[in-house]
């Protein structure tokens, strides 16, 4: 097994043209794999070393987050956690404080666990990924077309994703992600729940997103639960609906973590306090946040 | 001299249904002859795989552990520990 | 921690013992210096890769490991048939099948064959390279499924033990125990309240996180060399040796730091492997499991179905008991069913008691001993129905459980009597701390349970040198899982009334000190501890004796006090450990000795525990707040690493209740090898776990030890369910109590 360390994206793009090669970049999915018995790459391709996988920079309008960049830089942002707690808080549920130091937005999406902590966390904020592609260029996805099924993503051979783009969130948004999972930490989410609202100022939810991950082969997307939360004030009945709704479009297995019955019925519950979170962070954000 | 006390197991596999018996013996291993002329077969059971408690106290290896005139003898199966 | 003196002893006043130094292999431990076995290196060696059988259940109709044999790298390849056939008693034939598979592979991950390569990539492509014919033949995972009638049989000559009249037929029932008093319909007739119910259990890892490791060395003269980490190097040696065929003095084996065992490092897997490709290869060999392999090829604790049945009169007191209990063995004969059937009563006073452990063979890996072997489960049956009792009576569960306490004196339900025990004192330690009467919020519940358990004794050796300046080697073999180092240095200070940090504790391998059996079974501080105390107390006299020649004066003028040899009268300048040993040429030599004994006046040891949780009644998911744990230890020689052993038995004892369980899939094979999907408790999953060392000494120790390393893990499995019942009214007689399950017991209340 070789091991490459360019330092632009045009060479990784060539590298990783090569058959048989993997992107390496936090590495905490890769190489517990190969540990585990998977078949070993010809050739890994570092993208840490390339600035652009790493930095963490915002425009007026957008984020823009290098898909190689270990979790601790952005729950150390304080204004990236400012506008997006939730998605900072689903990245920082994955593993530990050690794997954080290593593990990465990009990683996360692109390993396409059904289980992915950050995905609905993205997905549920409208983030796209920038995608180097074989020729030299670049093309930009929403992040929900990247997985499509338990480790399989639409990116063609030799294509890696360069950067997270998320645009800057309108006054009075704020997103939550929660999961279930038995132990408190080093844990895979059993139900993962993300939801994001934006309010106006009666407090009426003006705009919704909600998503759902480990409830089936990818992220979940409820517009029915969006639906229900919209034009509501995040009362009961309009939470019980979303909730439900939520439960309703699981599509989740039995398997040695949890049991259909149980991953319907918690997407529910998680849905509904996901909500709740995000609509009192959102209230809390009145001032314009540009 | 021993009391004897026999668990059920080896009240229903070999002693018919005795449940305690006085013999006279000066060591464990002398003990376990005895029971054997009366209970044959006996020894073979209480030789491997049994500790012997006297007087409340487990032994291992207990073949020429003096007993007194008023030894308490229960056999026990032997424990692994952990 | 807090520590209750027994009021019925005066203070000792130790210098050293119940001290907390820091312990001498700590440095060495966190700065990454420490040898384990996987840090052997050789010169030469080569890299073993084991192949393991894929099935759960199949005949081995052939073996070809002549492509693997020439394969780049490759210097040794072994079989089954590289080892002498299976003889001797049964458990020691199992052990040898159970090293490597002979005529058939009894669960997925049974040794099929091995490989010694130049590289660890090497070994394992000449390993699947490997080829086996196998017949898979139908398994069973479960006492339901071995037990019915027609069950397909892992071994065809197995009759089982303990039944009246024998069998005529074989099964994979191995062994019956019970145990009975009185007249058990009487005593349910005399009932006022019966509960009852069945309990099932699943197999749980030991979860030590050091994977086992073995390097071995074979000299052309046959002599091998075996670093390994286990809970007893001169065990390996012995049970190698029978599945070499060799005399174990063949055998040098030498102690590595071990990263916790707990039961699951007191036998042998990898190490005949090592040495036999060592002697085929001519070169050093090393094999080291991955966790994947120590998960499917080691020993877990068995599964267990209980059925439980008690009785008890209005004012709470317990008058019969009945216990049917099936224990999974894995693959061979050899279940804690026994010890479980012991100690399923023990701590209660039932006049009418019939308790029947079955040992039961299924296609799982072998069980091998977890803390306490088999007493968790079936306390988890017997102390759920006291609960469930004590709810229906409306008496509070510490004093159902202190109406019935056995105290010195009381028949054990095993049979003899009780000496001096702690019983009542670990009780009524926590009935009257302060968090007993914490109150609760919503969705919180407290539950109780208490356990028992023996602890051991058995063989040790020590050897004790003073060295020319005075300062002290104490050597023993009992390798050091809990902090034993420590605890002999402190004895030994005590002892020689010298500083701590001038004994030296040493482990020594198998040529350098006389036998000693396991560590483990609660037993070393007790039985190696009085091996090391003889033996400073033979030196002492002697020390004592120079000093008498160097004065010219009788022994009995001679006291030895504080670390010096003092004349009563006073009459001489004292002379110190360093003086005598300067000039210990002149008065007999060197100054040394050692110690040997099969230790007696082995204390027994009793905990009660008290568990506060929370439960969020939308996900079944479980929060320990509080955890107050009491036993008797006799007296902590080290309180730190006493306090430890408590704490670890409770983590192990919560993990199992909560979360742990092996998950096999259709075909027998484990589905959750690894620590994601094998839920050990993390740190942040824990309360600091209070601990009560109640200290009633043992009389039959010169310090009073009580063996705690095992009973800890005994009372938290129903400690736990009782809390989850008091928490949301659910009592859910199956383990692991994981979200999934209590959610789904929340919200089915009547299936």
């Amino acid at each position: 097994m070789k091991y490459f360390a360019p330092s632009t994206v045009e060479e990784a793009a060539g590298l990783l043209a090569q058959p048989n090669t993997k992107v390496f970049a936090g590495a905490t999915d890769v190489i517990p794999q190969i540990r585990a018995g998977r078949p070993e790459p010809d050739a890994l391709v570092d993208l840490k070393k390339i600035d652009r996988l790493v930095s963490v920079q915002r425009t007026d309008a957008t984020w823009v987050i290098g898909a190689a960049t270990p979790t601790t830089r952005l729950t150390g942002n304080a204004e990236l956690v400012a506008e997006f707690p939730g998605l900072v808080e689903a990245a920082g549920l994955i593993g530990s404080d050690q794997v954080q130091s290593r593990s990465s937005l990009g990683g996360n999406l692109c390993n396409a666990s059904p289980a992915a902590d950050s995905v609905p966390a993205m997905v549920i904020n409208s983030a796209r990924a920038v995608i180097a592609t074989a020729n030299g260029g670049t093309r930009t996805v929403a992040v929900e077309d990247v997985p499509v099924g338990p480790g399989r993503t639409t990116l063609a051979p030799g294509e890696f994703v360069v950067e997270i783009e998320i645009d800057r969130p309108p006054a009075r948004t704020g997103d939550a992600y929660l999961r279930l999972t038995p132990r408190t930490e080093m844990d895979i989410a059993v139900v993962g729940a993300g939801v994001r609202v934006t309010l106006d100022e009666s407090g009426t939810v003006t705009d919704a997103r909600v998503a759902l991950g480990a409830v089936a082969p990818t992220v979940v997307r409820v517009t029915a639960a969006e639906a229900a939360l919209i034009g509501s004030k995040l009362d009961d009945v309009a939470l019980a609906a979303a909730a439900a709704a939520a439960s309703a479009a699981c599509n989740p297995i039995d398997d040695k973590r949890g049991t259909i019955a149980y991953r319907t019925h918690v997407a529910g519950v998680l849905t509904r306090r996901a909500a709740v979170i995000a609509g009192q962070r959102a209230a809390e954000k009145n001032g314009a946040s540009r | 001299m021993a009391h004897v006390h026999f668990s059920a197991g080896l009240r229903s596999g070999f002693t018919g249904g005795v449940a305690e018996l006085v013999v006279e013996a000066a060591t464990v291993g002398a003990l376990i002859r005895a029971l054997d002329e009366r209970f044959p077969g006996i020894g073979e059971k209480l030789s491997s795989g049994t500790s012997v408690a006297i007087d409340g106290e487990i032994i291992p290896d207990a073949e020429f552990e003096s007993l007194s005139a008023t030894a308490e003898v229960h056999f026990l199966e032997t424990i692994g520990g952990g | 921690m807090t520590i209750a003196e027994d009021p019925a002893t005066t203070s000792p006043g130790y210098k050293w013992v119940g001290t907390r130094m820091i312990r001498p292999d700590g440095f060495e431990k966190v700065t990454g210096r420490a040898r384990f076995g996987a840090d052997i290196k050789l010169n030469g060696m080569l890299y073993g890769h084991v192949l393991r059988s894929p099935h759960a259940h199949a005949t081995i109709v052939s073996i070809d490991t002549s492509e693997a044999e020439k394969m780049a790298g490759v210097r040794a390849v072994i079989t089954g048939a590289d080892f002498p056939d299976p003889s001797g008693p049964a458990g020691d034939q199992d052990l040898q099948r159970n090293v490597i598979a002979r005529e058939k592979a009894l669960y997925e991950g049974h040794t099929i064959a091995a490989v010694a390569a130049q590289t660890r990539a090497q070994a394992k492509a000449a390993a699947e390279a490997i080829k086996v014919v196998y017949e898979v033949l139908p398994h069973v995972m479960s006492v339901d499924e071995a037990m019915a009638p027609g069950a397909p049989l892992l071994h065809p000559k197995l009759m089982t033990k303990g039944v009246d009249p024998a069998p005529t037929e074989p099964s994979n029932v191995a062994s019956r125990a019970v145990y009975q008093g009185g007249d058990l319909d009487l005593g349910f007739a005399e009932s006022d309240v019966v509960v009852e119910g069945t309990f099932t259990t699943k197999p749980v890892h030991q979860g030590y996180i050091e994977p086992h490791a073995a390097v071995a060395d074979t000299t052309p003269n046959g002599r091998t060399t075996l670093w390994c980490s286990s809970q007893g190097h001169f065990t390996m040696r012995s049970l190698s040796a029978k599945v070499l065929g060799w005399e174990p003095s063949k055998l040098k084996v030498i102690p590595a730091e071990i990263g916790g065992g707990f039961g699951g490092k007191t036998t042998i897997y990898l190490e005949p492997l090592a040495v036999r490709l060592s002697q085929k290869a001519g070169r050093p060999v090393k094999l080291v499991m991955s966790r994947d392999e120590v998960f499917r090829a080691t020993g877990p604790a068995s599964g267990t179905k209980i059925v439980g049945k008690l009785g008890f009169k209005n004012d709470g007191t317990m008058v019969a008991g009945e216990l049917w209990m099936a224990y999974e063995a894995g693959a061979f004969a050899g279940s804690p069913a026994g010890a479980g059937s012991m100690t399923a009563l023990a701590p209660y006073t039932v006049p009418n008691f019939l308790i029947e452990g079955f040992d039961v063979v299924v296609n799982k890996p072998k069980v091998a001993a977890y803390r306490a072997p088999g007493a968790p489960m079936s306390s988890f049956a017997v102390e759920s129905l006291i609960d469930e009792a004590a709810k229906k009576l409306g008496i509070d569960p510490i004093d159902i459980r202190l109406k019935n306490a056995v105290t010195e004196g009381c028949t054990a339900t095993y049979g003899p009597k009780f000496p001096r025990i702690g019983f009542v004192e670990t009780l009524e330690a926590i009935k009257n701390h302060p968090n007993y009467q914490i109150p609760l919020g919503p969705n919180q519940g407290r539950g109780v349970a208490s356990g028992f358990w023996f602890n051991a004794g058995l063989n040790s050796s020590a050897t004790v040198h003073v060295n020319e300046d005075g300062n002290v080697i104490v050597v023993t073999g009992s390798p050091d899982i809990g902090g034993s180092r420590a605890s002999m240095a402190l004895m030994a200070a005590e002892e020689f009334g010298i500083d701590a940090a001038r004994i030296q504790p040493v482990v020594g391998d198998t040529e350098s000190v006389g036998y000693n059996d396991q560590t483990g079974g609660s037993r070393t501080t007790l039985a190696t501890g009085a091996a090391v105390i003889e033996a400073c107390r033979k030196v002492i006299a002697d020390l004592r004796g120079r000093a008498a020649k160097q004065w010219d004066v009788a022994l009995e003028k001679v006291e030895w006090v504080d670390g010096q040899a003092q004349h009563v009268e006073g009459t001489q300048p004292p002379l110190s450990l360093a003086d005598l040993a300067r000039g210990w040429n002149r008065t007999g030599g060197p100054l040394t000795a050692s110690a040997a004994l099969n230790a007696r006046g082995v204390g027994s040891a009793f905990s009660t525990q008290v568990v506060d949780l929370e439960i969020d009644p939308d996900t079944g998911h479980v929060t320990v707040l509080r955890y107050l744990t009491a036993q008797d230890a006799g007296r902590a020689i080290h309180p730190s690493y006493v306090e430890g052993q408590l704490q670890g038995g409770v983590v192990q004892g919560i993990g199992w209740a909560l979360n742990e369980e092996y998950i096999f899939d259709r075909n027998g094979k484990m589905e959750n090898p690894g620590f994601l999907d094998y839920r050990i408790p993390v740190a942040s999953d824990m309360p600091m776990i209070d601990t009560i060392v109640v200290e009633v000494p043992n009389p039959g120790h010169p310090y009073g030890v009580r063996g705690v390393g095992e009973v800890g893990i005994v009372p938290p499995l129903a400690a736990v369910a009782n809390a989850v019942d008091d928490a949301v009214s659910r009592r859910i007689r199956d383990l692991p109590l994981s979200p999934v399950r209590i959610l789904d017991a929340i919200l089915n209340k009547d299936s």
